[in-house]
């Protein structure tokens, strides 16, 4: 969660340096879910992610010999299968004849109202303002409390990974989270 | 740095790393670190139950991906960089030592495959059943095959309301001198009968119930996928069945996987996670005796007696920034009203708002002039 290299996965590190495939294996076995899930906000597109995601490891496994140098393996992994997706929704458009957007993308972010109630114990009608709420959040919003909130990267890593200052970083999250305690607040609780 | 949590407001408690990781990950050391803060900052659990209730909306638990896919995507990945490995580069002069290496390496190689195979697999969810609690013991066993409940009486006069589907077992005599041992598969309510120095145990799947004198219900079928527990009067104590033993002394109680259950709550056993929750019961009931509900009418009284009354009346805590609601009176007749109907009153009258937390009330409120 906090910067730096856990002790398992420096251990991992050091082993891939060793040419170890176990490392590989368990790396990919570790962040597999986590790295789909970030993928699945640019594309819908199984394969693109599948793919991407492949290629991102087979990358690391060719330069494993400098893998030392990665300070945080989750924000290095993140970051390079959004450059791998985002590069392959390019690639396609341009084959189909789409001209890609310029230098912008899409971020879906379903918040699962139906969890939200059965996990948090909230009635359909908070849930459902809870969601208006959150699907009036900008794409940046969105993709800011994702990556802060469900992938625990640190301010200085959410703004290199979507090029964006540490200040807009935390304006994004200071607006979002203001938005949410008037949701809460005006309102009378129950369970 | 030190952090003074003192000067945080409620979006500060949000993007805070350690508050996060408390409010995701429960892990015990944080558990102690924000409840003793709590304690010695008691005006600060307001700001605390929103920064969680925030937090909380944001983030639910993220879709999985299912472990053959991944299993295979490994599977993939390995293949595709064995077919790119260059053909050893090394070329070295033959020598006769040779096929000793190559003996050498086709051993390495086994037994990385077997350390592949031990470290990889996952650490199976240990779930005790029925069947390997009971095996090996000289036990009487009673199974309700009827289609409504059945009443047995225990050697030590204990009662149980066995529910159908469901079977209990327990040593012959209820012996032993130290513990009354029961197994539970499906659901049972307990009255147990007071012995202050021979804990009453019930052993229920992966979890061990542990009181000395009071009533309860258990609910764990083998087939469910939550194991619940729900106190009726007393108090219980439980805790996960690590060892997979029946009897096994090692979850002495105050150890860290134990949970205190008081009357009206309930405690769900969630088997794949491994994880308790308290929750309230959705109505309620007075543990005191009636007249206490005949007395609860109002007038200009002050906040902290209604709020008392309630809390001992139901055994449930109510959590409140004492200072700000001093002068909060409140008016109202709570005689005959359930329990949340009678929060509801109380909150309406001083303008405040509530909800459960771990089994608690919190309060959120203004304050009163």
């Amino acid at each position: 969660m906090k910067e730096g290299l856990s002790q398992l996965e420096a251990s991992w590190l050091q082993q891939l340096q060793q040419h170890s495939e176990e490392a590989l294996a368990k790396l990919m076995k570790h962040y597999y879910a986590d790295l789909y899930n970030y993928a699945a906000r640019f594309s819908q597109d199984e394969s693109v992610i599948k793919d991407g995601i492949q290629e991102v490891f087979i990358s690391l496994w060719q330069r494993r010999e400098t893998a030392g140098g990665i300070l945080s393996l989750r924000y290095y992994l993140l970051r390079a299968v959004k450059n791998k997706v985002l590069k392959a929704l390019y690639y396609n458009d341009r084959r189909a004849g789409i001209a890609p957007p310029h230098a912008g993308y899409e971020f879906f972010h379903e918040f699962s109202i139906e969890k939200i109630i059965i996990e948090r114990q909230i009635s359909e009608e908070k849930a459902a303002r809870l969601k208006r709420t959150l699907s009036l959040l900008s794409r940046r919003q969105q993709e800011v409390i994702y990556l802060k909130f469900y992938q625990h990267l640190d301010h200085g890593q959410i703004a290199e990974l979507m090029s964006i200052s540490r200040q807009s970083v935390y304006n994004l999250l200071h607006e979002t989270i203001q938005k949410l305690r008037s949701l809460w607040h005006t309102d009378f609780v129950t369970r | 740095m030190i952090k003074d949590y003192r000067l945080f407001d409620i979006t500060d408690f949000v993007l805070d790393e350690d508050f996060i990781r408390w409010v995701h990950e429960q892990r015990e050391e944080d558990e102690l670190f924000w409840n003793d803060w709590l304690r010695r900052h008691p005006g600060k659990h307001l700001v605390i139950a929103e920064a969680r209730r925030i937090l909380e909306s944001l983030t639910t638990s993220q879709e999985p991906v299912p472990a053959e896919v991944v299993a295979h995507e490994v599977d993939r990945l390995l293949q595709t960089i064995r077919d790119q490995q260059p053909a050893p580069a090394l070329r070295r002069v033959r020598s006769r030592h040779t096929r000793r290496y190559a003996a050498a390496a086709v051993i390495l190689l086994a037994l990385a495959g077997i350390a592949y195979f031990a470290l990889t697999r996952q650490a199976p969810i240990r779930q005790v059943s029925y069947a390997a609690l009971t095996a090996h013991r000289q036990l009487v066993e009673n199974v309700n095959t009827s289609g409504s409940p059945i009443r047995l009486t225990l050697p030590d006069s204990s009662v149980i309301e066995l529910a159908p589907d469901s079977r209990i077992a327990y040593a012959a005599g209820f012996d032993s001198a130290r513990t009354r041992d029961v197994y539970l598969s499906g659901q049972a309510f307990f009255d147990v009968a007071r012995m202050p120095n021979r804990p009453f145990r019930v052993f229920a799947n992966d979890i061990v119930t542990k009181v000395l004198g009071t009533s309860f219900c258990i609910r764990s079928f083998e087939n469910d996928t939550t194991i619940q527990v729900t106190v009726r009067t007393g108090k219980v104590s439980v805790y996960t069945n690590t060892s997979g033993r029946a009897g096994a002394e090692n979850n002495a109680p105050g150890n860290p996987g134990e949970v205190i259950l008081a009357p009206n709550q309930r405690l769900v056993y969630e088997k794949t996670a491994q994880k308790f929750q308290k929750v309230l019961l959705e109505n309620p009931l007075m543990i005191v005796p009636a007249e206490v509900d005949r007395n609860m009418v109002y007038e200009e009284a002050p906040l902290k007696k209604v709020f008392d009354a309630i809390a001992n009346a139901y055994d449930i805590s109510i959590v409140y920034d004492e200072d700000l609601l001093q002068y909060c009176t409140v008016t109202a007749d709570l005689r005959k009203e359930p329990f949340y109907r009678k929060l509801d009153l109380v909150c309406r009258a001083v303008g405040a708002t509530y909800e459960v937390i771990e089994g608690q009330v919190v309060i959120q409120a203004s304050g009163c002039n």
